[in-house]
Order: C-alpha cells, then structure tokens, then sequence
C-alpha cells in the first residue's frame, strides 16, 4: 500500500520512512511555501465579500451614470475586475493553502499568462484592423 | 531555504483534506484542471473580443442587455460565493449541520442565477436574438452559455455532496470533494466577474472602444 510510506510508525525501518516523509514537505521556494488562517469568526470570508460587493457596486454605478468618458471607464471596469479576480483568489480560494509547496500558484501562474496573452494578442491585433479592411 | 517540520506535528495542524496525503495531492490536480479551464475560458473571451462589434444588422449589446437580470445575477452568484466559502469554514470546524446549510444555501443561490439567466436568454431568442443572428451573438451565448453549464454542472455536483455529507459526514475525503467543489464555485465566480466587465458592462457604455 503507497498509504503506509507517509505513516512511518506502522512499518518497519522507521527512520528512513520519516526521512522521505519530510522530504516530500520541504520548501524549496519561499514564495510557495503553504499558508493558512484559521480564526474564531469568518473574518476573511466577510471581508472578500464585502471587497467584492463593493468593487462590483463601484463597477455598475460608473456605467449606469456614465460617470467617465467610454475609453477610461472600459479601463477602470477591467481594473476593478483583476482586482477583485485577485482578491477572491487570495481570501475564497485559498490560494496559497497546500501541503507542502503550493505548486498550484506556478500552475495558475502560466494558465494566467497563457490568458493573457490569448486575450490581449486578439484585442491587440483587431485594432489593425481599420488598416487594411 | 529548507523548512522541515516534523511529520507528524504538521498533520495534527493541517485541515483534513491535507492531513491526508492522497486527498491533498487530489487538490493539486484540481487546480491543474481549473487552470485548464481558464485557458479555456480565455479562448472564449478571446473570441468574443474579436466579435464583439459584428452585429450583421442584429441587435447591439445596447439594444440588448438590460441592467436588471444583470444586477440580480451578479448579486446572486456572488452571494453564492460567499456561503459556499463559509460551508467550507464550518467544516473545518467539523460542523457537519453548518457545512451542509451553508452548501444547500449556495445551490439555492445557484439555482436562482442559473433560472435568471435561462429567462435572459430566452428573452433574448424570442426577440430574434438567436446565436445564428451575428458574430456578437454566437460569442455571446457561446461564452456566457459556457459559464451557465459550468454553474448547472456545479449545482448537480454539490447536491451529490449533500448526500455524501448526510451519510458519511465530514471524513478526510468528503472534506477534500466539499474544497474541490468550492474551488470550482469560486472560480465559476471569478470568471462571471470578468463577463459582466467584459461583456456587459464595457459594451453597455454608449461608445465604442478599440
């Protein structure tokens, strides 16, 4: 059974078990290094939602009294989406909760990038366009 | 830098889902599967950037959305989040009653959005707004339809959850399947915030931009 490599007190041999055990938690890269939180009241939750109610009711009362010219209100609504998109993977998600490293950071880091480049390249690449149609 | 804590010292402080070694390797995965589906999704967005002005003499956004399913949604489906974030705080405290409130609370919420948004698209259809109309129209509903059936996929799989927290409780592997879940409701949430910036909000605006 692979369970019993990871409980070291059941089998023989312990000291080597214990050895590969803690090998497979040891943190190589600081910034992926597992966090939690834990408190007597929700405060993280309350917080991201309160954060994302008010980015998204900021968000909707900009458009509705057309509060900016087109150009930097389409920005601002973008911003105060990666925004919130940031919060909420930090607070809801848990981002950085892991055993051991938090691998799934460097994940999502490259599928972000991949996103980014895939969206941003065609908005980009449309505003030729007018060039040659 | 190197830090090794002592095995067993850091189990007893771990939640459950990753006090069990293979449940927390599950949860890796998952995120390599939500990473997959952002990719996904991005290509959606992308497509719809690229289409987003080709209304074939259709409907434009203006003609078409309207701010108050768009506000219920939003509320819905963030509010959603939130208590499927406490379901998740209640069973790290192992309240099996909590979790399962907090979870059956969320599906409720998700079911609303999911009912608001079949009655927005079917308001759209009977108008003659169907996908085969424009561009606009194929990457809307290609786009938005793709978050509706994750959101309706979402739903059924949290409803086999309550089931499983009702028999077995709050074991290491319903309480790493209750994480997996809220990881994929909160990045269901995540993605929504970026359609009513990108898709509604940014073409309710008046003008045209790039």
């Amino acid at each position: 059974m692979m369970a019993d490599r990871f409980y070291p007190s059941h089998g023989t041999g312990a000291m080597n078990h214990i050895e590969i055990a803690e090998n497979e938690d040891r943190i190589e890269i600081p910034v992926l290094a597992p966090h939690f939180s834990s408190h007597k009241f929700p405060w993280h939750q309350v917080f991201g939602y309160v954060f994302s109610m008010a980015l998204t009711a900021i968000a909707f009362l900009l458009v509705i009294n057309q509060m900016l010219p087109v150009a930097s209100l389409v920005f601002v609504v973008i911003v105060l989406a990666v925004v919130q998109a940031a919060i909420q993977f930090g607070v809801f998600m848990h981002l950085r909760e892991s055993r051991g490293m938090a691998w799934q950071m460097l994940v999502l880091g490259l599928g972000g990038f991949i996103a980014l480049c895939v969206v941003a390249g065609s908005i980009w690449i449309m505003m030729f366009k007018s060039g040659v149609s | 830098m190197s830090q090794t804590l002592s095995k067993l010292a850091r189990e007893q402080e771990l939640p459950l889902e990753f006090a069990d070694y293979h449940e927390s390797i599950k949860i890796t995965g998952f995120w390599i599967f939500l990473t997959t589906d952002l990719v996904l999704f991005s290509c959606l967005f992308a497509t719809f950037a690229v289409m987003r002005y080709d209304y074939a003499n259709g409907p434009t956004p203006l003609h078409l959305f309207h701010m108050t399913p768009l506000i219920v949604e939003t509320a819905l489906l963030l509010t959603s989040s939130f208590t499927c974030s406490l379901a998740i705080y209640q069973s790290r405290r192992q309240n099996k009653n909590g979790a399962l409130s907090w979870l059956i609370l969320t599906i409720l919420l998700g079911m609303g959005f999911v009912g608001t948004e079949v009655h927005e698209f079917v308001s759209y259809v009977n108008s003659g707004a169907t996908w085969h109309q424009s561009g606009f129209l194929s990457a809307f509903f290609t786009l938005v339809g793709t978050h509706g059936s994750h959101v309706t996929f979402g739903i059924f799989w949290a409803l086999t959850l309550v089931a499983q927290l009702v028999q077995r409780g709050i074991t290491p592997r319903t309480s790493r399947k209750l994480y997996t879940f809220a990881l994929y409701w909160h990045f269901l949430d995540i993605v929504w915030v970026f359609i009513f910036s990108f898709v509604y909000l940014s073409n309710m605006t008046g003008g045209k931009m790039v």
